[in-house]
């Protein structure tokens, strides 16, 4: 999750009422927010674009601009240090976007502490500006189809407010655009923008406008290609034909979302008014996303005055963005006291729920008529109301009781085989290991001399060249734990009860788990008569009848292994003493003995699973 | 002939020694005599005191020794001594800057003399001479004073008692006051010792009836076999010395702590389950409301199966139902997440990224109230793996299904877990997932780092997630880590430790800890 540095002095200053530190802290955690600390924001200011960058006290110094890629280290005149902040270090939410910035987070603290408790209203002014909507946009060669705009005037920027907008942009961007997929803004300078706005699809070549940060015109095509936004983002065009674009009446380029803006649309600290639009794929997501940025924006700046668009679609059909009007849900008291638990009258929850920033009203029956902010967007159920009453009651005030239902434990069987068969060998001497359940083909099959089975589940986008399978025996794990020990006192015995996965095309999920033991004793006295003794405890203590043949493996010195057999002839183990080439391939100067048994009652194992045998034959 | 008597041989001993030398003995001169430990011997003089054969007398007696100033004198001589006879050899006649030099003292010594000399009548100031007066400046050097005396046998003999300078010809009262007002050459301690001597009894043995007894080492099957065990000593051993390490088999450290956990929760009256590590996206994402294009569905945060390709789907509605609910909340009151729902995703086959696609999978199997499950396990994150972190790691996973079931008891049945794995201090903040509402982060409270470390999330399952497998009831839910466990019980810095263990560390850490 991203962390923004909030600061103190701007989120104090829109509470509106001095809040102490300490009590803002109390009330940023019980409505969930995870505080990663407090300290200093250093901030720099790139002179060619005016774009402001923050590192923290530890962070080293920018390097170069991460808006206009303006290179700091070969011009130091380039970046201007400006003064330093206090800020509160803080993990996004994803789920409240509209808590992500410092007038998201000042409306519903100035509600959670009861300041200004209900729903936060926002009068717009009616529409000036209008959006054509042409058509091409739902179709699959430039499909982009859902577009909310706003205005806001009387605005005042700074470079920290600059910065703050921004911030807010790329975070929900990321958070419910999913990079920028089902929604992107644009915010433009209003005073670039002459008469109406056009939304359509334009071909690759078909104009020319100048992208954000560069001097000069170039087609779309050319910014998808060469401008490094474009590159970032060309896979969302994938498969486009032509490309939606914003174009005012004197056909001056707007943006190209989800892209990039026009260079001439920028905002500035000399902005006064700005058009912000949103588009995606789907509307209910790019409306939500417009009354976040758009309700911050109006909290961000005191004063300022927001407006609505008039949105024309390609039938003529007109309607008003952004649709602040607030969502209403019935919430049913009697049962969201059963489902929380603790006791409020019916009259308390209007109370709870203003506090975090709903109006309610009783209505008969027990119930409550909700009408929740517009720019929430984690409403989907009843329930989600019930969470409310519960954060506004405090996590921290619900008395923890137990349901009064008695059950009878149970342990599952095949754990109470494993812990016997773990005691078994702690008899024994042996200290438990716990390897990783993954792997990879060379320390798990190469080193013994073995081909990657096929029933081994092999990982489709592995993180490491560690571990690219679920391991299918336990013997390399114990293997590698050994190798890490050398310089250990020897001798040294190990085993390990766990699980094993192999394909299995009989299961619902193609695959079986199968819980094994293995064992390992590594030192200078280490031979084939004491790997025989303790495999025939374990066996004998399993209350199991065997018997042992000899057979034969590449990893076994010949000779001197042996597998065990069930009473029906089934394969169920083998044991022996490790050939010197797979002790050299694991960096092992000692001898090892070691073994390995599937454990009873689980069924057995796919055929296919004891081909190791054959494959040592043909080696 | 009167009967033999025997003894352990350091009894026998010693009983020999008091009849043959027929007087009070020091033990610590008996041990000397015998050349055997002290200790053993004063434990030998013990037992033949219980049995009446001898008496032990406490004596308590001044002990006299050098003190620091004492010790720091050359043969045990006092300056005056040298002064004087410096001042013979110079004719009785020195000038003060030259006296130490001439007797062979520091300065600081020589100056000391001077004050007793004078009270002595030997010598004293002249301007700037120190003159010899009375029988000194005739030549004649008086003889050693008692004190003198008791230096000089100090510094030979190193300590002495009343009796034994009186034995030297010495008389410790005279030196002490001759010595008064001298701090710190001669000191007194006092002293216990102990003496021994025969009683009436102890007097009636003949040396030649006490008998010693062998002393053995080993108690073997011999002298068990006919008693002969009763005639012998058997050697005793330096309990204090170093043995050779023993370390027995013993389960895991982490082991441990999994075992704990099931321990808590088989406590509480839960049900053991299990389900498998390879899953269907189906259980481990759809069944639990997670929408298809979330976050952590990607292929950056979740580890997907090439081989095999695809699970089946589960029979019967469940499919459908749950299709329906992420598409438009089907029957369970919610309006979904509005976005198309397809089969294919779902058929797809991840490493299980939380156990809780094992809970649901029993809830499914079983969603009949009242119920208490829960579920250990491995389970895989597609995290950047560095010297901090490693792809897996393990989950306890419950539910709760009942009718009585609240957001309330889900607070208090993780209330009882974290107090029963040992810790009082804990917090539960809201929190986010998308099956669960309310939810709710678990905090405990680490107090070294003096922070508090999210230990899991917790929650009441929603509609979306219980009705379309059939369960109409609060189902509260839980999904706990517990390698962060293990590293606060052994205080261990990284999870990979846990994973890649050190033997050493194994054999050392206690199996109570």
């Amino acid at each position: 999750m991203p962390v923004v540095g909030i600061s103190i002095e701007r989120l104090g200053h829109l509470l509106r009422t001095p809040v102490p530190q300490d009590d803002l802290v109390k009330a940023l955690e019980r409505l969930g927010c995870d505080i990663e600390g407090f300290g200093i924001m250093r901030r720099f200011r790139c002179v060619r674009c005016g774009f402001v960058l923050e590192k923290t006290a530890t962070e080293a110094d920018p390097g170069y601009c991460d808006n206009c890629a303006a290179d700091f280290s070969a011009d130091p005149d380039l970046r201007e240090e400006l003064d330093s902040i206090d800020v509160i270090r803080l993990d996004l939410l994803a789920v409240r976007p509209d808590m992500f910035d410092v007038g998201g987070l000042a409306r519903t603290l100035r509600a959670y502490l009861g300041h200004e408790p209900g729903l936060a209203l926002y009068a717009l002014a009616e529409p000036r500006l209008s959006v054509q909507v042409m058509p091409g946009l739902d179709e699959e060669e430039s499909f982009r189809p859902a577009i909310a705009c706003g205005v806001v005037r009387n605005l005042q920027f700074d470079h920290d407010l600059l910065k703050e907008i921004m911030r807010l942009q790329e975070n929900l961007h990321w958070a419910m655009g999913r990079d920028r997929k089902r929604a992107s803004i644009g915010i433009y300078d209003l005073a670039g923008i002459s008469g109406q706005i056009i939304y359509r699809p334009v071909g690759p070549d078909e104009l020319v406008f100048t992208p954000l940060g560069w001097e000069s015109p170039v087609t779309p095509e050319q910014i998808l290609k060469t401008h490094p936004k474009g590159c970032l983002f060309a896979r969302l065009f994938n498969g486009f034909s032509r490309y939606p674009l914003l174009i005012d009446d004197a056909g001056q380029v707007l943006s190209m979302p989800p892209i990039i803006n026009s260079e001439e649309t920028k905002v500035t600290l000399d902005t006064r008014e700005v058009f912000i639009d949103v588009t995606g794929p789907g509307s209910t997501l790019v409306n939500k996303t417009l009354n976040v940025m758009m309700t911050s924006i109006l909290e961000i700046f005191v004063g300022s005055q927001g407006e609505a668009v008039t949105i024309r679609q390609p039938d003529d059909r007109c309607a008003q963005s952004p649709d602040l009007s607030p969502q209403e849900m019935t919430l049913d008291l009697d049962h969201a006291r059963r489902l929380l638990g603790f006791h409020f009258s019916d009259e308390d929850a209007p109370a709870l729920l203003g506090r975090m920033g709903h109006d309610a009203e009783l209505i008969p029956g027990s119930r409550a008529a909700v009408r929740m902010p517009p720019y929430r967007a984690d409403f989907l159920h009843e329930r989600d109301l019930m969470e409310e009453l519960a954060v506004a009651y405090g996590y921290d005030r619900i008395p923890r009781t137990m349901v009064p239902t008695m059950t009878v434990a149970s342990e599952l069987e095949g754990e109470g085989l494993a812990d016997r068969v773990g005691r078994i060998l702690t008899g024994l001497g042996f200290l438990e290991a716990m390897s990783l359940m993954l792997g990879n083909e060379e320390d798990h099959f190469s080193k013994f001399g073995l081909e990657v089975p096929a029933y081994t589940v092999l990982i489709a986008n592995p993180i490491s060249r560690e571990q690219t399978l679920v391991r299918t025996w336990l013997l390399p794990g114990l293997l590698d734990i050994l190798s890490r020990n050398t310089s250990r006192e020897l001798p040294q015995s190990v085993f390990e009860v766990g699980n094993v996965t192999v394909a299995d095309p009989d299961a619902e999920t193609g695959t079986k788990d199968l819980k094994k033991v293995a064992m390992a004793t590594i030192g200078s006295t280490a031979g084939f008569a004491n790997v025989r003794s303790v495999m025939e405890a374990v066996v004998k203590e399993l209350d199991e009848p065997f018997s042992v043949q000899p057979c034969v493996r590449p990893y076994y010195l010949e000779g001197r292994s042996a597998a065990v057999l069930g009473m029906d002839g089934e394969v169920r183990g083998e044991f022996g003493e490790l050939h010197p080439l797979v002790l050299e391939r694991f960096k092992l100067a000692y001898p090892i003995i070691c073994g390995e048994l599937l454990l009873p009652g689980q069924g057995w194992p796919p055929a296919q699973l004891m081909s190791a045998a054959r494959i040592s034959q043909t080696q | 002939m009167s009967e033999q008597l025997s003894f352990p041989v350091h009894q026998a001993l010693s009983l020999k020694l008091l009849i043959e030398k027929g007087q009070e003995i020091e033990i610590g001169a008996v041990a000397e005599l015998l050349d055997a430990p002290y200790p053993q011997i004063a434990g030998a003089l013990q037992s033949l005191a219980k049995r009446g054969l001898v008496t032990l007398r406490e004596e308590v007696c001044e002990e006299f020794m050098l003190g620091s100033k004492g010790k720091a004198l050359e043969d045990g001589v006092l300056p005056e001594r040298r002064v004087m006879e410096a001042l013979v050899a110079k004719g009785g006649r020195i000038h003060m800057r030259d006296l130490a030099q001439t007797a062979g003292l520091p300065q600081k010594e020589a100056g000391k003399a001077i004050k007793p000399l004078d009270r002595m009548g030997a010598a004293t100031r002249d301007g700037g001479y120190l003159v010899a007066v009375g029988r000194l400046s005739e030549g004649i050097v008086p003889e050693p004073g008692e004190h003198e005396k008791l230096l000089k046998h100090l510094h030979t003999h190193g300590s002495g008692t009343v009796d034994t300078l009186s034995q030297a010809g010495i008389n410790a009262e005279e030196a002490m006051a001759a010595l008064s007002g001298r701090s710190g050459i001669v000191v007194i301690k006092e002293r216990r010792r102990w003496s021994v001597s025969l009683t009436e009894k102890g007097e009636s043995l003949r040396s030649d009836d006490i008998v010693a007894r062998e002393t053995v080492n080993i108690l073997d099957r011999e002298l068990l076999k006919d008693g002969a065990w009763r005639t012998v000593d058997f050697r005793p051993y330096d309990v204090q010395l170093a043995s050779k390490r023993l370390v027995p088999g013993k389960k895991h450290p982490f082991r441990r702590i999994l075992e704990d956990t099931k321990r808590a929760f088989l406590d509480m009256g839960f049900t053991e389950v299990t389900s498998p590590h390879v899953e269907s996206a189906f259980w481990g994402f759809d069944a639990l409301f997670q929408p298809q294009d979330h976050p952590a569905r990607e292929m950056q945060d979740t580890f997907y199966v090439k081989r095999p390709a695809v699970a089946r789907l589960p029979d019967g509605e469940i499919v459908e139902r749950v299709r329906q609910t992420h598409e438009c909340g089907w029957e369970t009151g919610s309006r979904g997440w509005g976005s198309t729902w397809s089969k294919d995703k779902a058929r797809e086959i991840v490493l299980r990224t939380h156990t809780t696609a094992g809970t649901i999978r029993a809830l499914a199997a079983n969603p009949n109230p009242p119920q208490k499950i829960f579920i250990v396990g491995t389970v895989f994150r597609r995290e950047t793996v560095d010297y901090k972190h490693l792809p897996l790691f393990h989950q306890v996973d419950g539910i709760v299904v009942d009718e009585q079931g609240s957001f309330s008891s889900l607070l208090g049945t993780l209330d009882q877990f974290y107090r029963k794995m040992g810790f009082s201090k804990f917090e539960f903040r809201p929190a986010f997932f998308p099956y669960t509402e309310p939810s709710v982060e678990v905090f405990v409270w680490h107090e070294e780092k003096k922070d508090w470390v999210e230990m899991g999330g917790a929650g009441v399952f929603r509609d979306e997630v219980t009705k379309p497998v059939g369960c109409d009831v609060p189902v509260l839910a839980w999904g706990l880590g517990l390698e962060r466990l293990a590293m606060f019980r052994y205080g261990l810095a990284s999870i990979r430790d846990i994973y890649h263990s050190d033997i050493e560390w194994l054999r050392e850490v206690p199996l109570c800890r």
